[in-house]
């Protein structure tokens, strides 16, 4: 991490420091404790990444400081608000899932058209979000985009630039976003109008990061018992599908403990968050290889329905704690 | 309809001076909402977003439809629909209540005729989902006086091109199971834009065969005639398809791709859409994805603006559009920027329906 982009950070803790009640409840305990130091995390493992990139573009030198950013990514993918929403920087960090391979296609063409202007410092921005971030170069690190092409070792260098700048706009851009959520309900806050609905944005994040891993992490590689996709599993070639679902349900059950703090307890959300966590944790089948095997495959449906019910629990308890619900529309299309 | 209702606006009709839309209060848009307890109403709006009368509602409401010269909404239930409540919205009081006939459910919309004599419901068979238009007398105290096709399976919104007779139905493809929701055809489902005489001749149709999975439910007109229509993703959400559609009789349609920071924002599903004011702008809204989109009337992406659980969208007077959703609030949207009108205690449900 910069020095300015430190500064910059210290800055916007202070300010959130000086807007938080006094009791630490819910929506600051969530923005003091998980995310923002959830996203200075993701700031300086990006911001490693990058000078190794500088000192050494090889794949080897860069596959550990690549894993390292993708935890740190994994401690915030799930909050889909705010500052990782502008100029489409979710998408851009990690574009997945990627049903029709349109990253390696787009990344093909980078490589194969080997333009130098691309390699400029902020070029990457105006290009393919689909091609850019941990997907973009976890490509270029394992498997058969990594070759000793010089353009690809400058394309590894750009791509950690680019994603190191994203996120540190985004610890930034925190700073006034954290004042709106901390200022719901005041006089020309036309993006939060009351307190209930700031609760409501980041208990939604909790919600749906949940979904996520359900239906997505686990739901791809799933597929359907006449036909599972272990080769749909999340960075498959990097082998850290089952790692990324632990690492994410212990941020979100993090993130369940800070909105639930001074508000009441929540043991039934907690006790399922511990269920899945455990049966998480089968360190020999990494990327859900198992799925495609019936007794692996119940294994992982498991998970999956544990998942779920650490959803429902948190629905239920600390949903009714902070008095908000699945969106009225949302919950229920036609 | 029950007899003593029927001779109640018989009475009404005969004995007392016309009624009109200023008698209500003049609402710009009515919305079916609900209330924290399990309640629900039909409401009416001002054009500056406050509430001007609620009607309770025997169940979920969805969407409803005003009738063009007396103050009169019909308020459709959410499908699979059992009744549509016809309501004197001066007086407050239901004047009929229209049941579809037996093996026959209401999908949450229809439309009233140019002299709004005769009211069109999106209706379907139960069994099958196939798609019926039914036709109600509105001169007469709302009698069913027939039904005809629909042009495809499980159709939702039903509007009359203005100036003009013909109606035109969003047929959704989506055959349900006729006890709930649940579909059961999603990899076989044909949905299509139809058009439709009041006769029930089908005059054209619209098929987008490469986006067979996206479900065509809700629509929007200009008043040149030009027909916006949002759809709902079945296939795979991580797969980004336009979910706005534009089309003119007789022209091939347009689709409307977002930016591409927005190709995921909508989370393949739009809940409504509307055109503002002159047309020159269309939008839709995303409840799921927390999203507005807006496009110009070629199809290029405008505008967005984010806000969690909207839905309800409808043109402004003065420009731009009004939404609401379903934290009880009634936004005016412009260029991007979100303007708070009022926040009402009730959540507003699926639609605003514009009186303009």
């Amino acid at each position: 991490m910069t020095r300015s982009l430190l500064a910059r950070f210290a800055a916007s803790s202070a300010l959130v420091a000086a807007l938080v009640a006094p009791a630490g409840a819910d929506v600051p305990e969530a923005i003091s404790k998980e995310i923002l130091p959830g996203y200075q995390a993701f700031a300086a493992a990006s911001e490693t990444l990058a000078e190794a990139a500088r000192q050494d573009c090889s794949a080897e030198a860069l596959r550990g400081p690549w894993n390292a950013a993708f935890d740190a990514w994994m401690g915030v993918a799930h909050l889909r608000l705010g500052p990782v929403e502008d100029q489409g920087r979710a998408l851009a960090i990690a574009f997945w899932p990627d049903p029709k391979a349109t990253g390696a296609r787009k990344q093909r063409e980078m490589i194969e058209a080997a333009d130098p202007a691309l390699l400029e410092p902020g070029a990457l921005a105006q290009a393919s979000v689909a091609a850019r971030g941990l997907f973009g170069l976890g490509r270029l690190l394992h498997g058969e985009m990594e070759n000793g092409v010089p353009y690809v070792c400058d394309l590894r260098r750009a791509l950690a630039e680019d994603m190191a700048r994203m996120a540190g706009e985004i610890v930034t851009d925190w700073g006034p976003y954290s004042e709106l959520l901390l200022s719901a309900g005041a006089e020309g806050n036309t993006t939060f109008l009351n307190p209930e609905e700031a609760r409501q944005a980041l208990f939604t994040q909790l919600i749906s990061g949940l979904e996520f891993n359900a239906d997505q992490r686990l739901g791809r590689p799933l597929g359907s018992f006449d036909k599972p996709r272990p080769e749909r599993a999340e960075a498959l070639p990097a082998q850290r599908a089952r790692a990324d679902v632990a690492l994410s349900l212990a941020a979100l059950k993090a993130l369940a403990g800070a909105l639930a703090q001074g508000v009441g307890d929540i043991p039934k959300t907690e006790a399922a968050f511990d269920r899945a966590l455990a049966q998480a944790d089968w360190p020999e089948d990494p990327a859900f290889a198992a799925v495609a095997d019936p007794g692996g495959r119940l294994k992982v449906e498991i998970l999956q329905q544990s998942i779920r019910l650490a959803r429902d629990a948190a629905l239920e308890e600390l949903g009714g704690l902070l008095g908000v619900s699945a969106g009225f529309n949302a919950a229920d299309g036609d | 309809m029950q007899r003593r209702a029927f001779l109640a606006s018989l009475a009404a009709a005969t004995a007392l001076p016309r009624a009109s839309w200023a008698d209500a209060g003049s609402p710009a848009y009515l919305a079916a909402a609900a209330d924290g307890a399990g309640a629900y109403f039909l409401c009416g709006i001002s054009a500056a977003g406050a509430r001007l009368f609620s009607l309770p509602m025997p169940g979920r409401g969805h969407a409803a439809t005003a009738h063009p010269t007396r103050p009169e909404a019909v308020a459709f239930a959410r499908r699979p629909g059992t009744f549509a409540l016809v309501i004197d919205c001066a007086s407050g009081t239901t004047s009929a209540r229209l049941t579809p006939p037996e093996g026959r459910q209401f999908n949450g919309h229809g439309a009233y005729s140019a002299d709004g004599a005769v009211l069109f419901t999106s209706e379907v068979v139960a069994e099958g989902s196939e798609g019926r238009v039914g036709v109600w007398d509105a001169a007469r105290g709302y009698q069913r006086i027939g039904e005809f096709a629909s042009g495809g399976i499980g159709p939702h919104e039903i509007l009359r091109l203005p100036g003009s007779e013909t109606l035109v139905i969003a047929n959704g493809g989506i055959q349900t199971d006729p006890s709930d929701r649940t579909p059961l055809n999603l990899d076989r489902m044909r949905p299509n834009l139809a058009y439709l005489s009041p006769e029930g001749a089908l005059l054209e149709q619209v098929e987008l065969p490469e986006l067979w999975q996206n479900s065509i439910r809700h629509l929007g007109i200009a008043s040149d005639g030009l027909v916006a229509f949002a759809m709902q993703w079945q296939g795979d959400l991580m797969e980004p398809v336009p979910l706005l559609g534009l089309h003119r009789r007789g022209e091939a349609p347009i689709l409307c791709d977002p930016a591409p920071e927005e190709i995921f924002a909508m989370k393949g599903y739009a809940g409504s859409v509307a055109f503002a004011p002159g047309g020159q702008e269309v939008a839709i809204t995303s409840p799921r994805g927390g999203r507005v989109q807006a496009f110009s009337r070629k199809g290029d992406p405008l505008w967005s603006v984010a806000r969690a659980d909207i839905c309800g969208l409808g043109p402004c007077t003065e420009g731009g559009f009004v939404a609401t959703d379903g934290q009880g609030l009634v936004a005016r949207l412009d260029q991007g920027a979100l303007h708070p009108l009022e926040r009402d205690s009730l959540s507003w449900d699926n639609h605003l329906v514009s009186l303009l």
